[in-house]
C-alpha cells in the first residue's frame, strides 16, 4: 500500500510538473514564429498580449510583434499605446510597415495628411513597384485621402492612375464611384453621371452610383430621371460599401436614400 | 526521501497552480473591457450579461443612419465648442442589448497620436451629447441580441470638431 501511494505521488509530481513546462515552453520557450501564430489568434486577450510582451523583451528587432500587438488598442481606440507600438514597428521595417500605418490613419483616423505622408514614404521607397498598403492599390488610397481632404481635382487624378495601373476591369468599383463624387462636388454634372455610368459596367449593384446619378439629375434639372434613379438606388441598398470597423468616406444609407426620394416626389 | 517526495509534490502542485490561475486570468481578461465603476457610472445602467460584453464590429452593432446620423443630430455641439488644440478625442462605451448606453471612457491624442487633455468642459459636453443619441442598435449573434463597446471618434482641427466617426 506504501509503495502505490509513493508510485502515485512519483506520477502525480511527475505530471504536474510536465503541466508547468508545457505552459512555461508554450510562452517562453517555443519557437518565436509559433508563438507569434498563437498570440495573433487569440487577439485581444491579455495573454496575447502578454505573449506579444516576452517575445519583444527576447527579441527586441522583431518588427511584427510590434505591429501585431498594436492591432487591440487600435480596435479599441487606445490610440497613444497602438500607435506608439505601430511606430516602432515602422522604425524597424518602413518597408513592410509603412502601408498600414497609413492604412490605419485613413480608415481609423481619417488622418489624411500623415496618412499620405506615410503612402508617399512607402511609395518612395519601392521605386517602379505598385504598392497594395493592406491588400488596396496605393493611389486609391491617395486618392481617398485628398478625397477626404475636399481636394477633389488631385483625388480625380489619383483614381485615375489607379484605374490606369489596375486596368478598367481590375480596379476598385469605387474608384469610378469616387471619380463621380468628386466631379459632382465640382459641379460637372453630366461629366459626374458619365463616370457613375463606369461603375455600373463594372457591376449593375451600385446603390452610391444610383445615388450619385440622381443627385445629378435632379442639379441638371431631369426630375423623372433622378427619381427613376433613386428607386434604383433604394432597391440595390444591400449592395452597399459598408465595412464592420469604420464608416466609409462615401458610405451611403438608406435613410437619406428616401429622403432624397422625398424631396423628388413632391417637385 | 519520504519528506522529499511532499515537498516535491507540494511544490509542483502549487507551481501548476500558480501557472493555472495565471492563465485562467489571461485568457479571461481582454484589452479594453469596462467594468462598473460606481464613481462614474450610472448604476441605473446595466450591461444584460456581464460576463460576455463583445465588440461593436464583431457583432454588426450600429447607429441608425450611420455615423452621418449622429454627425447631424451632434450639429449643434460641433458648431459650439472651441478647442486650443488639434487631434482626437475617443470615446468607448457599452451598448447594450436593450439598445441603451453607459460606462463611457475617453481617451485623447493630439494630432502627433500621442496622449493628451483637451478642455474639460468640452470633454463633459461631448459625453452628454453621446449621452442624449438614441438611435443604438445593439448587434446580434445567431438571433441573440448582444452587449458590446463602441468606438467613437472626434476629430478635432483649427479648434473645432470637424467630423465624428
Amino acid at each position: 500500500m506504501k509503495i502505490l501511494i509513493k508510485i502515485v505521488k512519483v506520477v502525480l509530481t511527475i505530471l504536474l510538473f510536465l503541466f508547468s513546462i508545457a505552459i512555461i515552453y508554450i510562452s517562453v520557450l517555443a519557437p518565436k514564429e509559433k508563438r507569434f501564430k498563437m498570440a495573433e489568434h487569440t487577439q485581444g486577450f491579455y495573454l496575447s498580449q502578454t505573449m506579444f510582451d516576452i517575445l519583444i523583451f527576447q527579441h527586441p528587432e522583431y518588427s511584427d510583434v510590434y505591429f501585431e500587438k498594436s492591432v487591440a488598442f487600435n480596435k479599441r481606440g487606445e490610440y497613444a499605446k497602438g500607435f506608439e507600438l505601430l511606430n516602432k514597428a515602422v522604425e524597424l521595417d518602413s518597408k513592410s510597415h509603412l502601408g498600414y500605418r497609413g492604412w490605419m490613419k485613413l480608415r481609423k483616423l481619417r488622418d489624411f495628411d500623415n496618412a499620405l505622408s506615410d503612402f508617399n514614404r512607402l511609395d518612395s521607397l519601392t521605386p517602379n513597384f505598385v504598392d497594395s498598403p493592406w491588400g488596396e492599390d496605393i493611389d486609391f488610397l491617395r486618392g481617398e485621402c485628398y478625397f477626404g481632404k475636399k481636394e477633389y481635382q488631385k483625388a480625380i487624378v489619383l483614381f485615375n492612375r489607379s484605374i490606369k495601373n489596375q486596368k478598367e476591369g481590375w480596379a476598385d468599383i469605387h474608384s469610378f464611384v469616387y471619380l463621380g463624387i468628386c466631379e459632382y462636388e465640382l459641379r460637372n454634372y453630366e461629366k459626374s453621371i458619365h463616370e457613375f455610368k463606369r461603375a455600373l459596367k463594372q457591376s449593375k449593384n451600385i446603390p452610391e452610383s444610383y445615388f450619385g446619378m440622381a443627385k445629378s439629375y435632379q442639379k441638371l434639372g431631369q426630375i423623372e430621371k433622378a427619381k427613376e434613379h433613386i428607386l434604383k438606388a433604394e432597391k440595390n441598398i444591400n449592395y452597399k460599401r459598408d465595412d464592420s470597423y469604420n464608416e466609409f468616406l462615401n458610405e451611403i444609407y438608406l435613410s437619406e436614400i428616401l429622403e432624397l426620394k422625398q424631396t423628388l416626389n413632391n417637385k | 526521501m519520504k519528506n522529499k517526495l511532499n515537498i516535491l509534490l507540494l511544490s509542483s502542485f502549487f507551481l501548476a497552480l500558480i501557472l493555472t490561475i495565471w492563465v485562467y486570468y489571461q485568457t479571461t481578461s481582454r484589452v479594453g473591457d469596462i467594468s462598473f465603476d460606481k464613481n462614474i457610472d450610472n448604476s441605473e445602467f446595466n450591461a444584460c450579461n456581464e460576463d460576455r460584453i463583445t465588440q461593436y464590429y464583431s457583432i454588426g452593432t450600429n447607429y441608425q443612419g450611420g455615423e452621418k446620423a449622429i454627425k447631424k443630430e451632434l450639429k449643434g455641439l460641433i458648431n459650439n465648442l472651441n478647442f486650443n488644440d488639434s487631434g482626437f478625442i475617443t470615446y468607448r462605451f457599452v451598448v447594450n442589448c436593450k439598445n441603451k448606453t453607459g460606462r463611457f471612457r475617453v481617451k485623447t491624442v493630439n494630432s502627433n497620436l500621442k496622449e493628451n487633455t483637451f478642455n474639460s468642459d468640452n470633454i463633459k459636453r461631448i459625453q452628454e451629447s453621446i449621452e442624449s443619441l438614441k438611435g443604438w442598435k445593439a448587434g446580434k449573434r445567431k438571433d441573440e441580441i448582444l452587449d458590446s463597446y463602441y468606438v467613437l471618434n472626434f476629430k478635432v482641427q483649427n479648434n473645432k470638431i470637424v467630423d465624428i466617426f
